[in-house]
């Protein structure tokens, strides 16, 4: 099985607060962050890597794992960093942030995914920087493949096709699909009884969380390819989302204790003025 | 650097301040996330670890399949080809998990495995690389004997030549990955009569007849990682393992101990990381006299000079692997001064941590008393701190004494070549001069610093020519004699040892305001301000206690206690 996965890098959300809005607000200034892969988009291609193997021999890939992402230069380390824990080739698109939005990125994979023809596209559900979830489901639409969304586990059937369990409102809504198709994950995918390939024995179970690469992987990853392609390749559809301002929501100030029921109820009345 | 007693500053040296090119810095990138990944699946074990004083072996299986030991092994061979400069930084993010773990793999990167990579021949790297990449081969450096430590030229272990072999006889103590390791480097005495016998290096494998360990020992700290005896009963070496040149031994042994102070280093570094992210922590958390802690000057103070040693530390670290990795020769002495102050820096660092959460610090359910357990061997292994810092004075006094020597030889050529002895003697005499009069000339002021850090140049340049003018006066009073003045000696590394991590400092701070502008390196010149004090504090004392001191009084009392083997006075 061929398996192309859309990563993008984000701010380091665990630094978040370091983020500042330029003077004017017409900008979020992205110097002195530190990023990663988006976690779902890590998830994404840890489902991949499970899809593509015997659980059991996790280095030996039985198909094609393809990682793409649409950055500056600086993200190929993101790129490598997949390649080590195990992706076999990297597509970068030349682009910055300013010439993406959705839609065009939807666009560019279509004509991707047309290119590499492979049998499934897994992405993250959302990224957690611009928080839009759109890409997944404009791409589907855009290549009219059937397409599940926020997967929380993966079965890979004889017949090829995949069993994807959806959390929904009280219960777990599982489809059917036949590649190729499209399908984004949630946090949960990762779990030890996530994702299993055909080849993986149901009895297996997986690490919690996603694999890590190991030294000797890291160098081999130098040595395999990445490709980069202009944007302009790929679509010339303009952007749609403009962006008119950007601010840094209020600073939250300090609570306070209260004594009984009846102060709270004070304040909300007569503070807060919400009774 | 060692030219500071001389009062000259290497500018070209000290600037620009070395960086990780950016390939490497991209694969150290990738390589801190899955270190960080690895050892974060262990948090919880460590501390059980170091209570059981040893790490299980499928710990050990996983560092070695994850490439822990192949960090300096050329690419070629299946290592990861890392330079002193990335090497120290990868230690360093090991080192912020976990001490038992850094020194595993610091003993067989650093020392263990070193002199192979430095002396070895073609066939010898060929056939022991592959193997220490993967880990099957742990490596382990085997210098220190029952009745040898500081002083390694006195080793007995002996090593005889029989033909095509060398039959290895002796004890070796406190061996570190001992009890894991299958290479090991020895140094053993080779030679004819005991007088003559120097020391030579050798490469000797565990499945060689005559090869056997003692038991685990029993430690303060680094509990989990491996110590035991190794002996050597009849061991046939096949006469191809002799490492470098026989009876080049001991310049062998110092050379693989110079080039690995970075990776000692960088696991110092580390663990400060580490105990000031814990500090601060803590002491945001905790509430006393309804304030958070945080909030008192004194916990401020503390805290301040963690980060400022720290900053310090991983500058001297970073300017020491740069010399080693630009193919720089002479650095050890520079590399001595990294590791006393970075190991000093690291004990001052998990002292005061532990001060802050006091009570709770001294508890084993917290990682304090760990970290400080953990952190006391860095200033014993290795070259312990007080032979490096005789080390320090002695060499560079060396230098001046050779310039004094040269004086004293013109002088009384003076008569027989005129003009030679002048050329000397004007020579020294501008030197005297410049020193005395502080008139500024090539090589004794910096011309690269930025502005900004006029005040803090200007103190390390008169701290230069104070170091010089003291040099020279302790030579003069003491001559050969300075060998047996340990306090004088002391004193005077204790300076070379700020000024050359002020150095480091200046030089980090002047390309971080290069890159950031002034303004963006605001704090890293605080750092900078602050250190700079240090240095003319410790320059005070030192000039101070060059001229007046109780040395004599001190000397006294220890001479009367070990008379009497105890304390003499009660108040009963």
């Amino acid at each position: 099985m061929k398996i192309l996965v859309a990563v993008k890098r984000v701010a380091d959300p665990d630094n978040a607060n370091r983020i500042k809005v330029s003077s004017g607000g017409d900008a979020i200034d992205a110097s002195g962050l530190e990023w990663k892969i988006n976690p779902f988009d890590e998830y994404a291609l840890e489902a991949a890597l499970r899809l593509t193997e015997n659980g059991a021999s996790p280095k030996k890939r039985e198909g094609e794992v393809v990682v793409v992402t649409m950055a500056p230069k600086e993200a190929e380390t993101t790129l490598r960093s997949a390649l080590a824990t195990g992706a076999d080739r990297a597509i970068r698109v030349e682009a910055g942030d300013d010439d993406l939005d959705g839609r065009v990125v939807a666009h560019a994979l279509r004509k991707l995914v047309e290119e590499e023809k492979p049998d499934v596209v897994l992405m993250g559900k959302q990224t957690v920087d611009g928080d839009s979830n759109q890409v997944g489901q404009m791409l589907a639409e855009l290549l009219d493949w059937p397409m599940a969304t926020f997967a929380a586990t993966l079965r890979q059937e004889q017949d090829g096709s995949l069993l994807v369990g959806r959390e929904v409102d009280g219960g777990v809504l599982s489809l059917r699909v036949r590649p190729p198709c499209l399908v984004t994950v949630d946090l949960r995918i990762v779990s030890p009884e996530g994702v299993y390939s055909s080849l993986t024995d149901p009895s297996f179970k997986y690490n919690e969380g996603v694999r890590f690469a190991p030294l000797p992987a890291i160098m081999q990853a130098k040595r395999k390819p990445l490709t980069v392609r202009p944007l302009s390749e790929l679509t010339d559809v303009a952007l749609t989302t403009k962006y008119t301002k950007f601010e840094l929501p209020a600073k939250r100030s300090a609570g306070v204790k209260v004594k009984d029921v009846a102060e709270l109820v004070q304040k909300l009345t007569e503070e807060a003025r919400v009774l | 650097m060692r030219k500071l007693c001389l009062g000259e500053i290497e500018e070209d040296l000290i600037l620009p301040f070395p960086e990780i090119s950016a390939p490497e810095r991209e694969m150290l990138d990738t390589v801190k996330t899955s270190l960080d990944q690895l050892f974060e699946s262990h948090a919880a074990d460590f501390a059980e670890w170091d209570r059981a004083g040893e790490f299980p072996e499928s710990y050990l299986d996983e560092l070695r399949e994850f490439g822990l030991f192949s960090f300096v092994i050329p690419e070629e061979y299946g290592g990861m080809g890392f330079g002193s400069a990335a090497y120290s930084r990868a230690l360093q993010q090991v080192a912020m998990y976990d001490a038992s773990t850094a020194v595993t793999v610091g003993a067989h990167s650093s020392i263990g495995m070193r002199g192979l990579l430095l002396f070895g021949t073609e066939e010898q790297r060929a056939k022991y690389y592959p193997k220490l990449a993967t880990g099957e081969s742990i490596a382990a450096f085997c210098l220190t004997e029952p009745s040898s430590g500081s002083d390694a030229a006195s080793i007995k272990t002996r090593a005889e030549r029989q033909g095509d072999h060398w039959v290895l006889n002796g004890e070796k103590i406190w061996i570190t990955n001992g009890g894991i390791a299958d290479f090991f480097t020895v140094f053993a005495k080779t030679g004819g009569p005991e007088e003559r016998r120097n020391l030579s290096a050798f490469i000797v494998t565990r499945d060689m007849p005559g090869v056997s360990v003692g038991p685990h020992e029993d430690k303060m700290g680094i509990r989990a990682s491996s110590t035991t005896t190794v002996n050597f009963e009849n061991v046939r070496v096949p006469a191809e393992n002799l490492l470098g040149e026989e009876g080049k031994g001991f310049k062998i042994a110092m050379h693989i101990l110079n080039s690995g102070r970075t990776g000692l280093g960088g696991g110092c570094v580390g663990g400060m990381k580490r105990l000031i992210a814990l500090a601060t922590k803590q002491a945001n958390e905790r509430v006393q006299f309804g304030k958070k802690i945080s909030e008192f000057g004194l916990v401020k103070k503390k805290v301040g000079e963690m980060v400022i040693d720290c900053y310090a530390a991983e500058s001297v670290v970073s300017m020491v692997a740069g010399f080693t990795d630009s193919g720089h020769k002479d650095y050890a002495i520079e590399a001595a001064i990294s590791k006393v102050f970075s190991s000093e820096a690291l004990w001052r660092t998990a002292d005061e941590a532990l001060q802050i959460a006091a009570g709770n610090g001294y508890m084993s359910e917290y990682p304090y008393e760990r970290a400080m357990r953990d952190s006391r061997i860095n200033r014993i292994f290795e070259g312990t701190n007080d032979i490096l810092r005789l080390f320090i004075a002695l060499s560079a006094m060396d230098d001046v004494g050779q310039n004094l020597k040269e004086i004293a030889q013109s002088v009384r050529g003076v008569f027989n070549d005129p003009i030679k002895g002048f050329g000397v003697l004007s020579d020294y005499a501008l030197r005297r001069a410049t020193l005395a009069t502080g008139i500024r000339r090539e090589h004794f002021q910096f011309t690269k610093l930025p502005e900004v850090l006029k005040a803090e140049q200007e103190v390390f340049e008169s701290a230069t020519r104070e170091l010089a003018e003291a040099t020279d006066r302790i030579l003069r009073k003491h001559g050969k004699g300075i060998i047996g003045k340990q306090f004088a000696s002391a004193r005077l590394a204790e300076v070379m040892i700020h000024l050359f991590v002020f150095a480091s400092v200046l030089s980090r701070v002047t390309s971080s305001i290069q890159k950031h502008g002034v303004n963006g390196a605001q704090r890293e010149i605080q750092i900078c301000r602050a250190f700079g004090f240090r240095v003319r504090r410790h320059m005070q004392i030192f000039l101070h206690e060059m001229e007046e001191n109780a040395d004599e009084d001190v000397k006294g009392l220890a001479d009367h206690a070990f008379e009497l083997e105890r304390y003499q006075w009660d108040t009963i």
